[in-house]
Formats: structure tokens, sequence, C-alpha cells
């Protein structure tokens, strides 16, 4: 039986590194019909997956194309995985977070992955897209009373908008009300300190794990 | 015409201008802004940071038009003021440029991506540079495609501009040092687009921004043994140092200088900079060229 999981799981992470979608999908249902622990199958299956492409990436193999088509893929996946990870526990979300790249930047493929993590966590999560403005990102958490706000920025010029956030609620006296957390290539440690944020993860897992531990779930 | 004579002139290194968009940060250009529209909110900054450069002796600068496509503007809201601020910009680099030199069309990317990192087709892009090129056309002597990360992009570009005009084209495009060599982020390998860019008979083939001038020597070391076509170089100053929400650029000018200087002994028709590079990296430049 563990032998034959870990083919699955082997023959998940290949389908999304070859970037075949037919054979991912197949995959991801016969999971389903096979009751296979899904959160393994996420983990160990399309998000080692994923993770295996950004290796890819960063050894000049695999380039911006195949890291989109990748992370379709895997979204694609995911998308079929979801709402079986949520069977038997309809309606209780272990928390609202809403997230959004901030005003002026585009990119956006970081951002998703940690999105589509979180929901497979149990996570209700808004993704609010690109491109955001900080007002915009604060009046919707209000609005549908999330619990975290996470903000992805990539470029060193766009950077301000999430301290900007924090100024905003700052001023609206919500500073205690939500987590506030960063994410993107140049944020740091001492950008988090300097912003006054919750904290910041480097990828989707950590983020999960960031988010768990500020519910304290 | 004076771009070709200097093509002609074995002996004739091009000087280009240096980094725009960090010298206008320097002036306080705010984060988020479109530089273009300075051309219009600020013309007197954008004829300084040009004089400072002819100044510096580039032989050639490009106008403040990196943005100034159609698909880019729409991405700001401010595709219906593209007439105004091509206007504005060959106004303010026609002011500052002294005669015997010569003013550059500067054309940067789109913004906009294939699938599947986005949803462009060629058939977008091909309109959204004709358009540019036509409002450039008359005010400028030759055309800079640069910063492309997309040899479809680019050559998008090229046909535009070359259906619009008879005018010089550099074909610049910016590369990533990967393990295996150097491309771009879509993948296109320096030797697929330095033959693919032979084949559309430009006049220049280019590399700028992304590489610091190591990096760039790395690469025009490879590229010289793949084209006879006269090479365009603008490195950055070095890998930038981001402290908060600031971006510093440490590299010494001498050291930047000393590896353009190893670039022109290797071939290279044309050298510049691009990010972080200042009026100052261009004077130094000047002086180990007048000594060639």
């Amino acid at each position: 039986m563990l032998l034959s999981h870990e083919k699955s799981y082997k023959d998940m992470v290949d389908s999304i590194v070859n970037l075949d979608e037919e054979t991912a999908i197949e995959l991801a249902n016969k999971a389903i019909n096979d009751k296979m622990n899904l959160m393994d199958v996420v983990e160990k299956g399309y998000a080692a997956g994923i993770r295996k492409v950004g290796e890819l990436w960063e050894e000049g193999e695999y380039f911006l194309p195949e890291l989109m088509r990748g992370a379709q893929i895997m979204q694609n996946c995911l998308d079929l995985l979801i709402p079986h990870l949520q069977e038997g526990s309809e309606g209780i979300s272990r928390g609202k977070v809403v997230i959004a790249t901030i005003e002026g930047d585009i990119h956006s493929i970081g951002k998703t992955i940690v999105g589509t993590m979180l929901r497979a966590y149990g996570f209700t999560v808004f993704d609010l897209g690109a491109d955001i403005p900080a007002e915009k990102i604060v009046d919707f958490a209000i609005e549908k009373e999330v619990d975290v706000i996470g903000v992805s920025a990539l470029l060193t010029t766009t950077m301000f908008g999430q301290k900007k956030i924090i100024e905003i609620l700052k001023e609206r006296n919500l500073l205690n009300r939500f987590k506030v957390i960063l994410g993107g290539a140049p944020v740091t440690s001492s950008w988090v300190k300097e912003c006054n944020a919750d904290g910041f993860a480097e990828n989707a897992i950590d983020a999960v794990k960031l988010v768990k531990s500020l519910l304290n779930k | 015409m004076l771009f070709h004579d200097w093509l002609k002139d074995d002996s004739k290194i091009v000087l280009f201008d240096g980094g725009f968009g960090s010298e206008l940060i320097k002036r306080g250009l705010e984060p988020g802004k479109v530089p273009d529209m300075l051309n219009i909110e600020k013309p007197d900054t954008i004829v300084e940071i040009h004089k400072s450069y002819y100044d510096a002796g580039s032989d050639m600068c490009q106008s403040n038009t990196f943005g100034s496509t159609p698909l880019n503007l729409r991405i700001h809201n401010l595709e219906e003021r593209i007439n105004e601020i091509v206007e504005k910009a060959l106004g303010n680099i026609q002011k500052a440029c002294p005669p015997g030199r010569l003013v550059v069309g500067d054309i940067g990317p789109t913004g906009e991506f294939r699938p599947p990192v986005g949803n462009a087709s060629s058939e977008e892009w091909y309109s959204s540079f004709a358009t540019q090129t036509k409002l450039l056309e008359k005010g400028v002597d030759l055309f800079h495609i640069e910063t492309v990360s997309d040899l479809e992009e680019m050559l998008s570009a090229v046909r535009a501009v070359k259906e619009v005009s008879n005018k010089p084209i550099i074909a610049s495009i910016t590369y990533k040092k990967t393990k295996r060599g150097f491309f771009t982020i879509m993948g296109d390998s320096l030797e697929k687009c330095i033959n693919t860019l032979e084949n559309e008979n430009v006049d220049v083939i280019g590399a700028n921004c992304t590489l610091g001038s190591s990096e760039m020597l790395d690469l025009v070391k490879q590229a010289v043994n793949m084209t006879d076509i006269p090479i365009s170089v603008k490195p950055n100053a070095g890998q930038p140092r981001i402290e908060g929400t600031k971006t510093y650029y440490d590299q010494p000018i001498e050291e930047f200088v000393r590896d353009i200087q190893e670039m022109i002994n290797l071939g290279i028709k044309i050298v510049g900079g691009c990010c972080g590079t200042t009026p100052e990296t261009i004077s130094e430049i000047r002086k180990i060229i007048d000594l060639i």
C-alpha cells in the first residue's frame, strides 16, 4: 500500500514537471476515487511537483512559460481535490484570508499558489488579483471580516504599498483586528519589522504554517 | 545618413547614454508612476537629464518613451494621452540634442506576455508597436527597441517598425545568466535570438539590462562569435542592493568602465549603460573611447 502511494505521488510530481495536464488530472481523479489521504496528495504530489518546477527554473532548465503552465496544471488539479478535502467539514473554515498583489505590481504566480495551498488546508481565501490599491484591500478585508491580510510585492518600487496597508489600518484604528503577512522576493524580516507586519513567508507551505500559527490553528 | 556612416566607420565606437529611470528616481520619481508622463509634467527635468548625457559625451540619447506603447499605457489608463506624451518627449530630447549628435526613439516592451504567461497575441503587439513608431518616426534618427524579454515580441516590434519606417533599428534583448548560458526569461537562447535577428536584417543586435557589466562581458565573448552584425550593449551598474524601499547600485565606475573597455576590445560597436549608470559613467567611457 505504502509503495503504491509513493508511486502515485511520484507520478503526480512527474506529471507536473512534464507539464502533462491530462495525466495530472487523471491521477487526481484516481486519488479521489481510491480515497487516498488528499492532504498528502496535495503536499507530496502536486505541491512537490511545483517545487520541482521551481528548482528547474533555478537551474536554468525551465523558464517562465513552463513555470506558468506548471502552476496552471497544479491549480486545475487542486480545484478538483479541494471540494473533497472539505467534505465532512462543510461550512467550517479554519479562517478567512484575503490575498492580493499590491498596486503597481502585476506579479501573481506566487500569490496564486499561496491561495491555492491555503484553500487546500481549509482556509477560505479571497484572491483579489494583482495591481490592487492598498485602500481597496483594507476595505475588502473589513467588508468580509477576514482574519488575515496577505500582500505580495515583487518589486522594490511597489513594496511601500505593503507598509501603506498597515498605515491605513492604524489610521482607522484597526491594527488589532487583522493579521497582516507579506510575501514576495524582496521581503525580508527587517522589512516586516519596519512595516510592523505580523510575518512573512518565502514559499506557499511556509505561508500556510504562518497563517496557522497566527490564528492558533 | 550619420548613423550608417558611424556603423561603416571601423574606427568609430558609438557612445550611447546611461540609465534614465535611475536618474529619475534620484530626482524623486514616485514609485508606480509612469516615467513617460514626466515629459508633460516635468519637461525641464527630462531635458536636463538628456542634456547631462549629451554633455557627458554621448553620441546619441534615447527619448523618454520607454513605456509609450498603447498596450503599456492602457495598463495605467493613459492610452488616450499617447500622442501628447510622445510629442512632448520628442520636443524635450530635440531641445537637448546638440548638432552632430543623434536622437534615438526608445521603444520598450509592451508589458503584455503571450500565453501561457499572459494573453497577448503577435497581432496586438505588432499594432501597438506600429502606433508608437508612427508617433516617433519624424522626430528620431533611429530606433532602439530595448529590454524585450521575448523573442516573439521582439519580432513583432522589428516588423512593425520596418513597416512604418526605413530608419535604422537597434534590436536589444534582455537576457538572464543561467547555468546553461544566456537566455531570455521566456527561454530563448542567445544564439537563437542572434540568428533570428540576423534573418530580420536589423542594423544592430543588442543586449541591455538585467546583467551587470561583468556578466555582459561574458555574454559578449559568446555573441561576437555568433554574428558579424554590429553589436550594442547597455549593461546595468552591477546588481542592485535593496534597503527598505530604496535601491542602490554599488559597483565602482572604474570596474564598469574596465569591462566596457574589454567589450570594445572584443569588437562591440555601441556601448552605454542601463539601470544604475549615470552621466559620470558615460563621461568615463568617453575618456577611454577618445584614447582609442
